[in-house]
């Protein structure tokens, strides 16, 4: 991680600053021309005073831009992510461009402990909140202390702040040095900072603006607040303030952010945000960020009525909502008329649809069946992926399993590929082999019951493809002697039923993909939770051995368990793709999920004369896209 | 009267109370909560929350208590302290946010309804008279095409037409200049620029039906014979309609008084969704697929005891009207 010298140092330092970002360092901060207005007013401090010592110099995807404009967007629903995606995307530390590596953000550096029990995070002196007031360790302590600390704020600390049983302890070296110290090993604290959970700290931070609505340092005032946002109590008063979507729902919150919210994400009107006077990077000329100076989203009931904003060129740069075939062809004719051109959204996943059987499923019959590889194998080998793509996916999908994509760290080419060959021979063998070769009178084969092996497959209405691409496999898998049916049900549904472990089988998009995506969340290559649809009940004994719908796993699921928990307390990214990658050796050997095309590549739109956005990124929550591609640079030529 | 108004009177308010225990029931029967639809949203968009963090939710919303108490929660504190309590998704209170949609919503349905019955009753009335005329083939043609029509497919027809070919801001009620502008009078008329799509989409099927129900109803009355008589007397042919078989033909909407209230939050949801329009019913919708219960139940008891008051008010209405009734 790079460190940039304060500004004391900055002379002595320049040569060393030239070949860190490679470009030429202001000695002057320049600043958006509607900042200078206020400054000559007497209304803001001038620039100088408002950055940090070491700002940080970001260097801007193809160059540097200039001042204005406002940039569109739309959001669906009352609780969309990309408000938090594109204008949130703050943290100590957050993800490269690229996704491949961790690099600094609001603190300048990371000292990291090799055992990875100690953390220290070194501040930028003289960092300001959008409200002018200074960011200090102080900040991050009443985060911990009165926050995470507090029982009533957090009944219990998060996973990602604790090692084993023990919760962080974070302590205050200086104004701008913090210490996060663990009693054991917490190998993905960066990591796990980069996600979402990151702008939880920062949200809880601004301890001058959050005191007024916490109890112990509002004992007398906190009733009437209360009364006033008509709220339950004292901590959901607090707790909307500070925790998705509740933080965009008023504005004064002072952020970090490029941007400030000026009219909030609430009932029906636009959200509106303004720029954020005390921002803390600069481009390479010495130009306080960000470039554009507003941002709105409108609230949209329908996807099709965001589709319809885009392709009349009335969102300048989106991806969000925008996935799915048929969208891209009409975002793709629309693009001379409504002035816009395409850049790549990868899903971060690999499989537009993995096949999960639930081996831990609650009938007796199924549970042995599925637990039976050769009959997964057998299953996999009967489906024609090439015709699947062809028909549903237009050609521009390929043959996949659950498994990294192509050109990542942990990318293993058998796994992709392994059984998605179609082979319906070989398939009949297997099954015969397996045990099922007695069949009925419809030429359906027998389970050990001696009944038709006979199962539903949960679908969400809302995935249309994957019911058109399941009504096909149906037919697949018949020819072979196995009768499926697809039970399509509302989105939600399919998943409570999914969390009860209630489910036989079920179909969902993901299976890895990037690097980090497996690793944060691997719940396709092993029994991680209940959304590991394919053995739910293994998956909650790994988070809850006591809970009643838990069951031990075998153990070669139980050896994946074992090694994520000790990648969980190795440091750095080499040593955790490590231990990654002999969880996908046992993951490729269990073949725990049936995986059909890879998940091919969505399109969002952005204007013409918008520059610095990149031609492709991954599209994931865990990514927070389009956040880390630095929407601050952006600008209209 | 009097008797026969403390009787409704009395009914409705039993009803009212069954009505609130259902409307919350029937939240509570799917299975999952508010915390299961967030975490499916979150995976609908590639991402995870984590255990941790759904217990948390779960005791800061009270999701761990069983439903009775859920109930008693809410009843109570909508019984004794007016509050309707708080949305999980929009973290706010519920009243707030209904009121938000109350005032766009009665005047988006009022101009509907106003319109509806503007067009549709002169339209049937001709129709029923002139019968089998070129005319009324026409009309009678155009209203088995709105009747057959859903409206959300027309609403997203034209909304295609209006933004691909005139490059017009279609959804919503307001431009993105005027949404969060004070009200003025270029407000005002951003407002009417962009509310006659809205109403005439959710007024074609009402239309359709109306003159269908107008005509029908004419027809019946036309050839009984005390129109012959009042012919035969000599009454001019105007007057004679309208005085006489229009106003029995009227009847049976007053009847239906009572669905036009409810139909203020609950109508045309899909059409209302697809148009992105600032009205109540999406946000019924939402709250039902976020089983965000409070929001849910209040809107579904608003809804029942509009519902409930609608049929009293037009009970009352047929009494005053028809003598029978009040003796029956």
């Amino acid at each position: 991680m790079a460190a940039f010298p304060g500004r004391a140092l900055r002379g002595a330092a320049l040569s060393l600053l030239l070949a860190l970002s490679g470009t030429a360092f202001a000695a002057e901060y320049k600043e958006a021309p509607g900042l200078s207005e206020l400054v000559k007013g007497g209304k803001l401090p001038p620039v100088a005073q408002r950055l940090p010592e070491a700002p940080l110099v970001l260097s801007p995807v193809e160059k540097a831009g200039k001042y204005g404009g406002t940039w569109r967007q739309a959001l669906m629903g009352g609780s969309d992510s990309l408000i938090e995606r594109s204008v949130g995307y703050t943290r100590l530390v957050r993800w490269n461009r690229a996704w491949t590596a961790v690099e600094p953000d609001v603190a300048q550096k990371v000292d990291v402990k090799p055992d990875g029990t100690e953390y220290v995070f070194h501040l930028r002196k003289g960092t300001r909140w959008s409200d002018g007031a200074p960011f200090t360790a102080d900040d991050l302590v009443f985060w911990y202390q009165d926050v995470l600390m507090n029982k009533e704020l957090t009944p219990s600390v998060p996973r990602w702040l604790r090692s084993g049983n023990d919760p962080v302890i974070v302590e205050k070296i200086d104004d701008v040095t913090v210490k996060f110290r663990f009693t054991g090993p917490n190998g993905m604290l960066l990591e796990n900072m980069a996600t979402t959970f990151g702008s939880d700290i920062l949200a809880a931070a601004p301890a001058h603006y959050l005191k007024q609505f916490h109890k112990k340092y509002n004992p007398d005032g906190i009733d009437k607040l209360v009364a006033e946002a008509k709220a339950a109590n004292w901590s959901a008063l607090f707790l909307n303030k500070i925790s998705f979507p509740g933080r965009w729902r008023a504005t004064g919150r002072p952020v970090l952010d490029p941007w400030q919210l000026t009219v909030p994400y609430g009932g029906t009107t636009q959200v509106v945000l303004e720029r954020n006077p005390y921002y803390f990077k600069v481009d390479p000329e010495g130009r306080q960020l960000p470039y554009i100076d507003r941002v709105t989203f409108d609230i949209m009931g329908d996807q099709q009525a965001i589709v319809l904003k885009a392709i009349n060129g009335e969102l300048d740069m989106q991806n969000q909502r925008l996935n799915g075939l048929e969208t891209r062809i009409v975002l793709a004719q629309n693009r001379e008329r409504s002035g816009y051109r395409l850049f790549k959204a990868q899903p971060a996943w690999s499989n537009a649809m993995c096949i999960s059987l639930n081996q831990t499923s609650k009938n007796p019959v199924l549970r042995e069946v599925f637990r039976n590889r050769d009959f997964r194998v057998a299953l996999s080998l009967a489906i024609n992926r090439d015709e699947l793509n062809e028909l549903i996916y237009a050609g521009q999908s390929q043959p996949y399993q659950a498994a990294p994509r192509p050109g990542t760290a942990l990318y293993d080419a058998e796994m992709a590929t392994q059984y998605t060959k179609f082979d319906p021979k070989s398939a009949n063998e297997l099954l015969d082999k397996a045990g099922f070769a007695k069949r009925d009178g419809q030429k359906f084969r027998l389970g050990p019951d001696g009944k038709r092996i006979s199962f539903a497959v949960d679908a969400a209405t809302s995935r249309r493809y994957q019911i058109d691409a399941l009504e096909l496999i149906k037919k697949y898998w018949a020819a072979v002697g196995i009768e499926m049916q697809v039970k399509t049900i509302e989105e939600s549904f399919a998943f409570a039923r999914m969390l009860a472990n209630e489910h036989d089988a079920m179909v969902w998009i993901g299976g890895g993909g990037y690097d980090f995506l497996g690793v944060l969340d691997p719940k396709w290559y092993f029994p991680y939770e209940n959304q590991a649809a394919f053995a739910s009940a293994w998956g909650i004994y790994f988070q809850n051995p006591n809970d009643p719908n838990a069951e031990e796993p075998p153990e070669a699921a139980k050896r994946q368990q074992a090694l994520y928990v000790e990648m969980q307390k190795t440091p750095g990214t080499a040593g955790q793709f490590e231990v990654m990658k002999k969880i996908l050796a046992i993951t490729r050997e269990q073949f725990y999920v049936i995986g059909t095309n890879m998940d091919a590549d969505n399109y969002g739109v952005v204007k013409n004369n918008m520059r610095n956005v990149p031609e492709l990124m991954p599209d994931t929550f865990f990514y927070m896209t389009p956040g880390p591609t630095n929407p601050e640079q952006y600008f209209y030529e | 009267m009097l008797r026969y108004m403390l009787r409704r009177l009395v009914y409705t308010l039993g009803t009212l109370a069954a009505v609130s225990v259902v409307a919350f029931l029937v939240i509570q029967l799917p299975p999952g909560d508010f915390l299961t639809s967030f975490s499916a949203k979150f995976a609908e968009q590639g991402g995870s929350l984590d255990n941790d963090s759904l217990t948390a939710l779960k005791l800061r919303y009270g999701l761990d208590q069983p439903w009775y108490v859920q109930y008693w929660l809410w009843i109570s504190g909508i019984l004794f302290r007016g509050d309707f309590g708080e949305s999980f998704e929009w973290n706010k209170p519920v009243s707030e946010l209904m009121w938000d949609r109350f005032g766009l919503t009665v005047l988006l349905s009022g101009i509907t309804l106003v319109v509806t019955w503007l067009v549709a009753l002169p339209i049937g009335i001709y129709s029923a008279v002139r019968r089998y005329s070129w005319l009324d083939y026409v009309v009678t043609f155009l209203g088995f095409l709105g009747l057959a029509i859903p409206s959300f497919l027309l609403a997203l027809a034209l909304m295609y037409v209006f933004s691909r070919y005139f490059g017009m801001n279609v959804s919503g009620l307001f431009s993105p200049d005027y949404v969060n502008a004070p009200w003025s009078l270029a407000k005002v008329g951003d407002l009417a620029m962009h509310l006659w799509l809205p109403v005439f989409v959710l007024a074609t099927h009402g239309t359709a039906a109306l003159i269908r129900v107008m005509r029908a109803n004419l027809i019946d009355e036309l050839y009984k014979p005390y129109v012959q008589t009042a012919r035969a007397n000599g009454l001019g042919e105007a007057e004679l309609l309208f005085k006489y078989p229009v106003r029995v033909a009227l009847n049976p909407f007053i009847s239906t008084i009572g669905w036009v209230l409810p139909n203020l939050v609950s109508g045309a949801i899909v059409t209302s969704v697809v148009m992105s329009l600032p009205t109540a019913g999406p946000l019924l919708l939402s709250a039902l697929l976020a089983q965000d219960m409070y929001l849910a139940g209040s809107f579904i008891l608003m809804l029942s005891v509009l519902t409930v008051i609608g049929t009293l008010i037009s009970d009352l209405l047929l009494a005053w009207l028809d003598p029978r009734v009040r003796y029956a």
